[in-house]
Protein backbone atom coordinates (compact mmCIF):
# COMPACT_ATOMS: atom_id res chain seq x y z
CA UNK A 1 0.00 0.00 0.00
CA UNK A 2 1.00 3.60 -0.48
CA UNK A 3 1.72 5.83 2.49
CA UNK A 4 -0.61 8.74 3.01
CA UNK A 5 2.33 11.14 2.72
CA UNK A 6 3.24 9.61 -0.65
CA UNK A 7 -0.31 9.96 -1.90
CA UNK A 8 -0.41 13.58 -0.78
CA UNK A 9 2.86 14.27 -2.59
CA UNK A 10 1.57 12.62 -5.75
CA UNK A 11 -1.67 14.58 -5.66
CA UNK A 12 0.36 17.76 -5.44
CA UNK A 13 2.50 16.73 -8.40
CA UNK A 14 -0.47 15.76 -10.54
CA UNK A 15 -2.26 18.93 -9.57
CA UNK A 16 0.66 21.08 -10.75
CA UNK A 17 1.12 19.15 -13.97
CA UNK A 18 -0.87 18.98 -17.15
CA UNK A 19 -1.55 15.32 -16.51
CA UNK A 20 -5.14 14.21 -16.64
CA UNK A 21 -4.52 11.00 -14.89
CA UNK A 22 -1.75 9.13 -13.11
CA UNK A 23 -1.67 5.45 -12.38
CA UNK A 24 1.01 3.70 -10.37
CA UNK A 25 1.27 0.02 -9.67
CA UNK A 26 3.48 -1.15 -6.85
CA UNK A 27 3.65 -4.60 -5.28
CA UNK A 28 0.07 -5.46 -5.97
CA UNK A 29 -1.33 -2.06 -5.05
CA UNK A 30 -2.62 0.29 -7.62
CA UNK A 31 -3.04 4.03 -7.26
CA UNK A 32 -5.07 6.00 -9.73
CA UNK A 33 -5.36 9.78 -9.63
CA UNK A 34 -7.63 11.32 -12.19
CA UNK A 35 -8.55 14.93 -12.88
CA UNK A 36 -11.91 15.03 -14.65
CA UNK A 37 -12.08 18.81 -14.95
CA UNK A 38 -11.10 20.04 -11.49
CA UNK A 39 -12.21 17.97 -8.53
CA UNK A 40 -9.52 15.36 -7.94
CA UNK A 41 -10.47 11.88 -7.08
CA UNK A 42 -8.18 9.27 -5.78
CA UNK A 43 -8.94 5.60 -5.83
CA UNK A 44 -6.67 3.13 -4.21
CA UNK A 45 -7.50 -0.43 -5.00
CA UNK A 46 -5.70 -3.15 -3.13
CA UNK A 47 -4.67 -6.08 -5.31
CA UNK A 48 -7.12 -5.54 -8.10
CA UNK A 49 -7.75 -8.71 -10.03
CA UNK A 50 -9.30 -6.80 -12.90
CA UNK A 51 -8.13 -3.21 -13.27
CA UNK A 52 -11.32 -2.10 -14.99
CA UNK A 53 -13.34 -2.22 -11.81
CA UNK A 54 -11.24 0.44 -10.17
CA UNK A 55 -12.07 2.89 -12.91
CA UNK A 56 -15.79 2.63 -12.37
CA UNK A 57 -15.60 4.78 -9.26
CA UNK A 58 -14.48 8.13 -10.76
CA UNK A 59 -17.73 8.36 -12.71
CA UNK A 60 -19.36 9.53 -9.49
CA UNK A 61 -18.02 13.11 -9.95
CA UNK A 62 -17.77 14.24 -6.31
CA UNK A 63 -18.14 17.92 -5.54
CA UNK A 64 -15.01 18.05 -3.42
CA UNK A 65 -11.66 16.30 -3.65
CA UNK A 66 -11.92 13.01 -1.95
CA UNK A 67 -9.72 10.08 -1.12
CA UNK A 68 -11.34 6.71 -0.96
CA UNK A 69 -9.56 3.53 -0.13
CA UNK A 70 -11.29 0.31 -0.91
CA UNK A 71 -10.56 -3.12 -2.20
CA UNK A 72 -11.89 -4.82 -5.27
CA UNK A 73 -14.69 -6.76 -3.58
CA UNK A 74 -16.35 -3.58 -2.36
CA UNK A 75 -17.31 -2.48 -5.84
CA UNK A 76 -20.70 -4.06 -6.04
CA UNK A 77 -23.04 -1.90 -8.04
CA UNK A 78 -24.19 -4.22 -10.82
CA UNK A 79 -24.64 -1.35 -13.27
CA UNK A 80 -21.08 -0.26 -12.81
CA UNK A 81 -19.62 -3.73 -12.65
CA UNK A 82 -17.11 -3.83 -15.43
CA UNK A 83 -15.01 -6.62 -14.00
CA UNK A 84 -15.81 -8.93 -16.88
CA UNK A 85 -14.49 -6.41 -19.37
CA UNK A 86 -11.04 -6.35 -20.88
CA UNK A 87 -9.15 -3.07 -20.66
CA UNK A 88 -6.91 -1.93 -23.46
CA UNK A 89 -4.31 0.27 -21.84
CA UNK A 90 -1.75 2.60 -23.35
CA UNK A 91 1.71 1.05 -23.44
CA UNK A 92 3.39 4.45 -23.50
CA UNK A 93 3.02 8.16 -22.87
CA UNK A 94 1.78 10.01 -25.91
CA UNK A 95 -1.07 11.45 -27.87
CA UNK A 96 -4.10 9.27 -28.49
CA UNK A 97 -5.55 9.23 -32.01
CA UNK A 98 -8.70 7.35 -32.88
CA UNK A 99 -8.00 7.48 -36.63
CA UNK A 100 -4.99 7.30 -38.96
CA UNK A 101 -5.62 10.84 -40.21
CA UNK A 102 -7.91 13.74 -39.25
CA UNK A 103 -10.36 13.08 -42.09
CA UNK A 104 -10.40 9.31 -41.73
CA UNK A 105 -13.14 7.53 -39.80
CA UNK A 106 -12.16 6.22 -36.35
CA UNK A 107 -10.60 2.76 -36.23
CA UNK A 108 -13.29 1.68 -33.77
CA UNK A 109 -16.09 3.13 -31.69
CA UNK A 110 -18.47 1.77 -29.08
CA UNK A 111 -20.16 -1.28 -30.56
CA UNK A 112 -17.36 -2.15 -32.99
CA UNK A 113 -16.45 -5.81 -33.25
CA UNK A 114 -12.73 -6.40 -32.84
CA UNK A 115 -10.34 -9.28 -33.22
CA UNK A 116 -7.01 -9.71 -31.45
CA UNK A 117 -5.12 -8.08 -34.31
CA UNK A 118 -7.58 -5.26 -34.97
CA UNK A 119 -5.89 -1.87 -34.71
CA UNK A 120 -7.98 0.21 -32.31
CA UNK A 121 -5.96 3.43 -32.14
CA UNK A 122 -2.58 5.08 -32.46
CA UNK A 123 -0.53 6.53 -29.63
CA UNK A 124 2.06 9.02 -30.85
CA UNK A 125 5.16 10.29 -29.15
CA UNK A 126 7.85 12.24 -30.99
CA UNK A 127 6.50 11.20 -34.37
CA UNK A 128 6.57 7.54 -33.50
CA UNK A 129 3.14 6.26 -34.36
CA UNK A 130 2.42 3.18 -32.31
CA UNK A 131 -0.50 1.08 -33.45
CA UNK A 132 -2.41 -0.47 -30.58
CA UNK A 133 -4.16 -3.77 -31.16
CA UNK A 134 -7.26 -5.06 -29.39
CA UNK A 135 -5.56 -8.19 -28.00
CA UNK A 136 -8.92 -9.93 -27.55
CA UNK A 137 -11.86 -10.90 -29.71
CA UNK A 138 -14.98 -9.05 -28.70
CA UNK A 139 -16.91 -5.83 -28.80
CA UNK A 140 -15.81 -2.33 -27.83
CA UNK A 141 -18.03 -1.21 -24.96
CA UNK A 142 -16.54 2.15 -24.23
CA UNK A 143 -13.87 4.53 -25.56
CA UNK A 144 -12.39 6.10 -22.46
CA UNK A 145 -10.31 8.91 -23.98
CA UNK A 146 -10.83 11.75 -26.40
CA UNK A 147 -9.12 12.02 -29.76
CA UNK A 148 -5.94 14.08 -29.41
CA UNK A 149 -5.76 13.62 -25.65
CA UNK A 150 -2.43 13.04 -23.90
CA UNK A 151 -2.42 9.58 -22.35
CA UNK A 152 -0.13 8.21 -19.71
CA UNK A 153 1.63 4.88 -19.49
CA UNK A 154 -0.90 2.22 -18.49
CA UNK A 155 -3.90 4.51 -18.89
CA UNK A 156 -7.03 2.59 -19.92
CA UNK A 157 -8.14 3.50 -23.44
CA UNK A 158 -10.95 1.08 -24.21
CA UNK A 159 -13.21 -1.38 -22.47
CA UNK A 160 -13.90 -4.52 -24.47
CA UNK A 161 -16.48 -7.19 -23.84
CA UNK A 162 -14.59 -10.36 -24.69
CA UNK A 163 -16.33 -13.09 -26.67
CA UNK B 1 25.28 -6.65 -58.16
CA UNK B 2 24.59 -9.82 -60.15
CA UNK B 3 26.10 -12.82 -58.44
CA UNK B 4 28.29 -13.76 -61.38
CA UNK B 5 30.03 -10.38 -61.38
CA UNK B 6 33.33 -10.58 -59.59
CA UNK B 7 34.84 -7.95 -57.39
CA UNK B 8 37.60 -7.14 -59.88
CA UNK B 9 35.03 -6.65 -62.62
CA UNK B 10 33.17 -4.30 -60.38
CA UNK B 11 36.32 -2.29 -59.70
CA UNK B 12 36.99 -2.20 -63.42
CA UNK B 13 33.55 -0.81 -64.04
CA UNK B 14 34.24 1.95 -61.55
CA UNK B 15 37.61 2.74 -63.10
CA UNK B 16 36.06 2.85 -66.52
CA UNK B 17 33.43 5.23 -65.28
CA UNK B 18 36.03 7.45 -63.63
CA UNK B 19 37.91 7.70 -66.91
CA UNK B 20 34.84 8.54 -68.91
CA UNK B 21 33.77 11.17 -66.41
CA UNK B 22 37.19 12.81 -66.34
CA UNK B 23 36.69 14.78 -69.51
CA UNK B 24 33.04 15.16 -70.25
CA UNK B 25 32.21 15.10 -73.91
CA UNK B 26 35.46 13.48 -74.98
CA UNK B 27 35.45 10.31 -77.08
CA UNK B 28 37.52 7.37 -75.95
CA UNK B 29 38.45 4.61 -78.34
CA UNK B 30 38.05 1.02 -77.27
CA UNK B 31 41.75 0.48 -77.78
CA UNK B 32 42.68 3.41 -75.58
CA UNK B 33 40.35 2.26 -72.82
CA UNK B 34 41.58 -1.31 -72.91
CA UNK B 35 45.20 -0.09 -72.64
CA UNK B 36 44.44 2.28 -69.72
CA UNK B 37 42.42 -0.33 -67.85
CA UNK B 38 44.76 -3.18 -68.66
CA UNK B 39 42.08 -5.46 -70.05
CA UNK B 40 40.71 -6.71 -73.34
CA UNK B 41 38.41 -4.67 -75.54
CA UNK B 42 35.75 -7.29 -74.98
CA UNK B 43 36.05 -6.69 -71.23
CA UNK B 44 35.71 -2.95 -71.78
CA UNK B 45 32.63 -3.51 -73.88
CA UNK B 46 31.15 -5.76 -71.22
CA UNK B 47 31.64 -3.15 -68.51
CA UNK B 48 30.16 -0.54 -70.81
CA UNK B 49 27.05 -2.69 -70.98
CA UNK B 50 27.01 -2.95 -67.20
CA UNK B 51 27.18 0.81 -66.89
CA UNK B 52 24.32 1.09 -69.36
CA UNK B 53 22.28 -1.15 -67.13
CA UNK B 54 23.03 1.21 -64.27
CA UNK B 55 21.51 4.02 -66.30
CA UNK B 56 24.56 5.66 -67.83
CA UNK B 57 24.18 6.77 -71.40
CA UNK B 58 26.80 6.66 -74.16
CA UNK B 59 27.05 7.34 -77.76
CA UNK B 60 29.55 5.72 -80.02
CA UNK B 61 30.94 7.04 -83.28
CA UNK B 62 32.91 5.09 -85.84
CA UNK B 63 36.67 5.49 -85.37
CA UNK B 64 36.20 7.86 -82.47
CA UNK B 65 34.94 5.49 -79.81
CA UNK B 66 32.62 6.01 -76.88
CA UNK B 67 31.42 9.13 -75.15
CA UNK B 68 29.49 9.49 -71.92
CA UNK B 69 26.34 11.46 -72.60
CA UNK B 70 24.19 10.96 -69.58
CA UNK B 71 24.49 10.14 -65.92
CA UNK B 72 21.72 8.09 -64.41
CA UNK B 73 19.00 9.80 -62.50
CA UNK B 74 18.14 6.34 -61.26
CA UNK B 75 19.57 4.34 -58.46
CA UNK B 76 20.36 0.71 -59.02
CA UNK B 77 19.91 -2.02 -56.47
CA UNK B 78 23.26 -3.46 -57.56
CA UNK B 79 25.03 -0.19 -56.92
CA UNK B 80 23.38 0.14 -53.53
CA UNK B 81 24.26 -3.38 -52.52
CA UNK B 82 27.86 -2.89 -53.62
CA UNK B 83 28.23 0.42 -51.82
CA UNK B 84 26.51 -0.46 -48.56
CA UNK B 85 28.66 -1.54 -45.62
CA UNK B 86 26.12 -2.32 -42.93
CA UNK B 87 25.59 -5.44 -40.88
CA UNK B 88 21.81 -5.63 -40.89
CA UNK B 89 20.05 -2.73 -42.54
CA UNK B 90 19.63 -3.15 -46.26
CA UNK B 91 21.08 -6.67 -46.35
CA UNK B 92 17.75 -7.44 -47.91
CA UNK B 93 16.79 -4.59 -50.17
CA UNK B 94 14.19 -3.76 -52.73
CA UNK B 95 14.32 -0.82 -55.11
CA UNK B 96 11.01 -0.02 -56.75
CA UNK B 97 10.47 2.15 -59.77
CA UNK B 98 7.19 3.41 -58.38
CA UNK B 99 5.17 2.68 -55.27
CA UNK B 100 2.23 4.19 -53.42
CA UNK B 101 4.27 4.57 -50.26
CA UNK B 102 7.43 2.73 -49.19
CA UNK B 103 6.04 2.78 -45.67
CA UNK B 104 2.83 1.02 -46.62
CA UNK B 105 4.78 -1.40 -48.79
CA UNK B 106 7.14 -2.44 -46.03
CA UNK B 107 4.29 -2.98 -43.59
CA UNK B 108 3.05 -5.60 -46.01
CA UNK B 109 6.51 -7.20 -46.13
CA UNK B 110 6.58 -7.25 -42.33
CA UNK B 111 3.25 -9.08 -42.31
CA UNK B 112 4.79 -11.62 -44.65
CA UNK B 113 7.66 -12.11 -42.23
CA UNK B 114 10.53 -10.28 -43.93
CA UNK B 115 13.89 -10.31 -42.14
CA UNK B 116 15.03 -7.54 -39.82
CA UNK B 117 16.82 -4.80 -41.71
CA UNK B 118 14.75 -5.15 -44.88
CA UNK B 119 14.96 -1.91 -46.86
CA UNK B 120 12.55 -0.59 -49.46
CA UNK B 121 13.42 2.35 -51.69
CA UNK B 122 11.43 3.86 -54.51
CA UNK B 123 12.29 6.24 -57.30
CA UNK B 124 8.81 7.67 -57.01
CA UNK B 125 6.00 7.59 -54.47
CA UNK B 126 2.53 8.36 -55.73
CA UNK B 127 1.07 8.45 -52.25
CA UNK B 128 3.99 9.37 -50.01
CA UNK B 129 2.79 10.14 -46.53
CA UNK B 130 3.91 11.85 -43.37
CA UNK B 131 2.45 12.18 -39.92
CA UNK B 132 -1.32 11.76 -39.61
CA UNK B 133 -1.81 10.87 -43.25
CA UNK B 134 -0.30 14.09 -44.54
CA UNK B 135 0.92 14.00 -48.11
CA UNK B 136 4.66 13.85 -48.78
CA UNK B 137 5.67 15.23 -52.17
CA UNK B 138 7.99 12.59 -53.71
CA UNK B 139 8.70 13.17 -57.42
CA UNK B 140 10.48 10.64 -59.59
CA UNK B 141 14.22 10.22 -59.37
CA UNK B 142 14.72 13.35 -57.29
CA UNK B 143 14.80 12.19 -53.76
CA UNK B 144 15.41 9.40 -51.34
CA UNK B 145 12.15 7.78 -50.39
CA UNK B 146 12.78 4.78 -48.20
CA UNK B 147 11.63 2.62 -45.33
CA UNK B 148 13.32 -0.09 -43.34
CA UNK B 149 12.35 -2.33 -40.47
CA UNK B 150 14.10 -3.22 -37.21
CA UNK B 151 13.09 -5.34 -34.26
CA UNK B 152 14.78 -3.72 -31.27
CA UNK B 153 14.64 -5.46 -27.91
CA UNK B 154 13.82 -2.29 -25.99
CA UNK B 155 10.88 -1.30 -23.79
CA UNK B 156 7.93 0.00 -25.75
CA UNK B 157 8.00 3.25 -23.79
CA UNK B 158 11.52 4.02 -25.08
CA UNK B 159 10.71 3.50 -28.74
CA UNK B 160 10.10 7.16 -29.48
CA UNK B 161 13.77 7.86 -28.70
CA UNK B 162 14.53 6.15 -31.99
CA UNK B 163 12.93 8.99 -33.91
CA UNK B 164 15.46 11.40 -32.41
CA UNK B 165 18.26 8.94 -33.12
CA UNK B 166 17.21 8.75 -36.76
CA UNK B 167 17.31 12.53 -37.06
CA UNK B 168 20.79 12.67 -35.53
CA UNK B 169 22.13 10.01 -37.91
CA UNK B 170 20.67 11.76 -40.94
CA UNK B 171 21.74 15.23 -39.89
CA UNK B 172 25.33 14.13 -39.28
CA UNK B 173 25.44 12.30 -42.61
CA UNK B 174 24.12 15.26 -44.54
CA UNK B 175 26.57 17.67 -42.97
CA UNK B 176 29.43 15.35 -43.74
CA UNK B 177 28.42 14.34 -47.26
CA UNK B 178 27.01 17.56 -48.64
CA UNK B 179 28.33 20.34 -46.43
CA UNK B 180 24.79 21.64 -45.99
CA UNK B 181 24.36 23.18 -42.53
CA UNK B 182 21.51 20.98 -41.49
CA UNK B 183 19.81 21.29 -38.12
CA UNK B 184 17.12 19.34 -36.30
CA UNK B 185 13.76 20.79 -35.41
CA UNK B 186 12.08 18.82 -32.63
CA UNK B 187 11.49 16.01 -32.83
CA UNK B 188 13.03 14.99 -36.13
CA UNK B 189 12.53 17.37 -39.04
CA UNK B 190 15.70 18.43 -40.81
CA UNK B 191 16.03 22.05 -41.82
CA UNK B 192 18.47 24.17 -43.75
CA UNK B 193 18.10 27.96 -43.56
CA UNK B 194 14.80 27.36 -41.79
CA UNK B 195 13.33 25.27 -44.59
CA UNK B 196 12.53 21.60 -44.34
CA UNK B 197 14.24 19.12 -46.62
CA UNK B 198 13.66 15.86 -44.81
CA UNK B 199 10.99 14.17 -42.79
CA UNK B 200 11.11 11.08 -40.63
CA UNK B 201 8.16 8.98 -39.56
CA UNK B 202 8.32 5.88 -37.41
CA UNK B 203 5.55 3.36 -37.04
CA UNK B 204 5.67 0.53 -34.59
CA UNK B 205 3.71 -2.54 -33.76
CA UNK B 206 3.27 -4.13 -30.37
CA UNK B 207 1.90 -7.33 -29.01
CA UNK B 208 1.06 -7.85 -25.33
CA UNK B 209 2.75 -4.54 -24.55
CA UNK B 210 5.93 -5.73 -26.20
CA UNK B 211 7.47 -4.03 -29.17
CA UNK B 212 7.45 -6.32 -32.18
CA UNK B 213 8.95 -4.07 -34.84
CA UNK B 214 9.60 -0.49 -35.84
CA UNK B 215 9.30 0.76 -39.40
CA UNK B 216 11.50 3.76 -40.17
CA UNK B 217 10.24 5.98 -42.98
CA UNK B 218 12.58 8.62 -44.33
CA UNK B 219 12.09 11.15 -47.08
CA UNK B 220 15.00 13.30 -48.23
CA UNK B 221 14.61 16.03 -50.81
CA UNK B 222 17.96 15.39 -52.45
CA UNK B 223 17.94 16.69 -56.01
CA UNK B 224 14.69 18.57 -56.32
CA UNK B 225 14.99 21.92 -58.05
CA UNK B 226 12.80 24.96 -57.45
CA UNK B 227 10.68 23.83 -60.36
CA UNK B 228 9.92 20.52 -58.65
CA UNK B 229 8.06 22.16 -55.78
CA UNK B 230 4.43 23.09 -55.92
CA UNK B 231 3.78 26.70 -54.91
CA UNK B 232 2.45 25.88 -51.48
CA UNK B 233 5.74 24.17 -50.58
CA UNK B 234 8.21 26.67 -52.07
CA UNK B 235 8.29 28.83 -48.96
CA UNK B 236 8.78 26.00 -46.51
CA UNK B 237 10.72 23.33 -48.36
CA UNK B 238 14.15 23.06 -49.88
CA UNK B 239 16.48 20.39 -51.22
CA UNK B 240 20.11 19.46 -50.70
CA UNK B 241 20.78 20.39 -54.31
CA UNK B 242 19.29 23.85 -53.86
CA UNK B 243 21.25 24.32 -50.63
CA UNK B 244 24.61 22.96 -51.76
CA UNK B 245 24.47 23.97 -55.41
CA UNK B 246 25.40 20.48 -56.54
CA UNK B 247 23.55 17.30 -57.36
CA UNK B 248 23.69 14.70 -54.62
CA UNK B 249 24.73 11.12 -55.25
CA UNK B 250 21.70 9.44 -53.73
CA UNK B 251 23.29 6.01 -53.50
CA UNK B 252 26.21 7.40 -51.50
CA UNK B 253 23.83 9.35 -49.31
CA UNK B 254 21.66 6.33 -48.56
CA UNK B 255 24.63 4.09 -47.81
CA UNK B 256 26.50 6.57 -45.62
CA UNK B 257 23.29 7.35 -43.75
CA UNK B 258 22.45 3.72 -43.05
CA UNK B 259 26.00 3.08 -41.85
CA UNK B 260 25.85 6.09 -39.56
CA UNK B 261 22.42 5.03 -38.34
CA UNK B 262 23.61 1.53 -37.54
CA UNK B 263 26.58 2.90 -35.63
CA UNK B 264 24.38 5.14 -33.46
CA UNK B 265 21.78 2.42 -33.05
CA UNK B 266 24.44 0.05 -31.67
CA UNK B 267 25.62 2.81 -29.36
CA UNK B 268 22.04 3.36 -28.20
CA UNK B 269 21.50 -0.35 -27.49
CA UNK B 270 24.76 -0.44 -25.51
CA UNK B 271 24.60 2.84 -23.61
CA UNK B 272 21.05 4.06 -23.79
CA UNK B 273 19.63 7.41 -24.81
CA UNK B 274 22.22 9.60 -23.03
CA UNK B 275 24.81 9.90 -25.82
CA UNK B 276 22.10 10.25 -28.49
CA UNK B 277 20.46 13.04 -26.54
CA UNK B 278 23.76 14.92 -26.34
CA UNK B 279 24.27 14.59 -30.10
CA UNK B 280 20.69 15.67 -30.72
CA UNK B 281 21.11 18.76 -28.56
CA UNK B 282 24.27 19.73 -30.43
CA UNK B 283 22.41 19.65 -33.77
CA UNK B 284 19.16 21.15 -32.54
CA UNK B 285 17.77 24.36 -33.97
CA UNK B 286 14.90 24.22 -31.47
CA UNK B 287 16.48 24.49 -28.02
CA UNK B 288 16.81 27.93 -26.53
CA UNK B 289 14.37 29.37 -29.05
CA UNK B 290 10.88 30.65 -28.69
CA UNK B 291 8.51 28.06 -30.07
CA UNK B 292 4.85 27.53 -30.62
CA UNK B 293 3.76 23.93 -30.52
CA UNK B 294 0.45 23.08 -32.08
CA UNK B 295 -0.88 20.03 -30.25
CA UNK B 296 -4.18 18.29 -30.92
CA UNK B 297 -5.67 19.92 -27.84
CA UNK B 298 -4.34 23.44 -28.26
CA UNK B 299 -1.08 25.29 -28.63
CA UNK B 300 1.79 25.82 -26.23
CA UNK B 301 3.90 28.97 -26.44
CA UNK B 302 7.22 29.38 -24.73
CA UNK B 303 10.93 28.77 -24.73
CA UNK B 304 12.16 25.32 -25.71
CA UNK B 305 14.40 24.57 -22.76
CA UNK B 306 15.52 20.99 -23.01
CA UNK B 307 14.80 17.42 -23.93
CA UNK B 308 13.78 15.18 -21.11
CA UNK B 309 15.13 11.66 -20.75
CA UNK B 310 12.34 10.24 -22.91
CA UNK B 311 12.94 12.70 -25.73
CA UNK B 312 9.94 14.91 -24.97
CA UNK B 313 10.41 18.66 -25.40
CA UNK B 314 10.28 20.78 -22.26
CA UNK B 315 8.76 24.16 -22.94
CA UNK B 316 8.77 27.00 -20.38
CA UNK B 317 5.72 29.14 -20.85
CA UNK B 318 5.57 32.86 -20.15
CA UNK B 319 3.72 32.07 -16.93
CA UNK B 320 6.74 30.06 -15.83
CA UNK B 321 5.11 26.69 -16.18
CA UNK B 322 7.19 23.87 -17.62
CA UNK B 323 5.23 21.78 -20.09
CA UNK B 324 6.29 18.41 -21.50
CA UNK B 325 5.41 18.06 -25.14
CA UNK B 326 5.11 14.61 -26.67
CA UNK B 327 3.66 15.44 -30.04
CA UNK B 328 2.73 18.39 -32.12
CA UNK B 329 3.95 20.73 -34.83
CA UNK B 330 6.66 23.08 -33.73
CA UNK B 331 6.99 26.49 -35.34
CA UNK B 332 10.15 28.41 -34.59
Amino acid sequence: MFKLSEIKELIKLVDQSSLEELEIQNEGSKLLIRKPGKPEQIVVAAQPAVPAAAYAAPQAQPAAPQVSVHSEVNVESPAADKSHLHTIASPMVGTFYHAPSPDAPPYVSAGSRVKEKTVVCIVEAMKLMNEIEAEVNGEIVEVLVENGQLVEYGQPLFLVKPE
Amino acid sequence: MPKHMTKSEDTMKERLLTLLQEEPGRYWSGEELSRLLGCSRTAVWKQMQNLRKDGYEFDSAPRRGYRLTGEPSRMSAAELAACLRTKTIGRSLKLLEQVGSTQTHIHELVRQGCPEGTLVLAEEQTDGRGRMGRHWHSPKGKGVWMSFVLKPAIPLACTSQLTLLTAVALCRTIRRETGVEAGIKWPNDLLARGKKFSGILLESGAEDNRLTHVVFGIGIDANLTEADYPDELKERATSLRIESGAAVDRVQLVCRFLEQFEELYDLYLREGFGPIRTLWEALSVTLGRHVRVQTPTGSVDGTAEALDESGALLVRTREGERVRVFSGDVSL
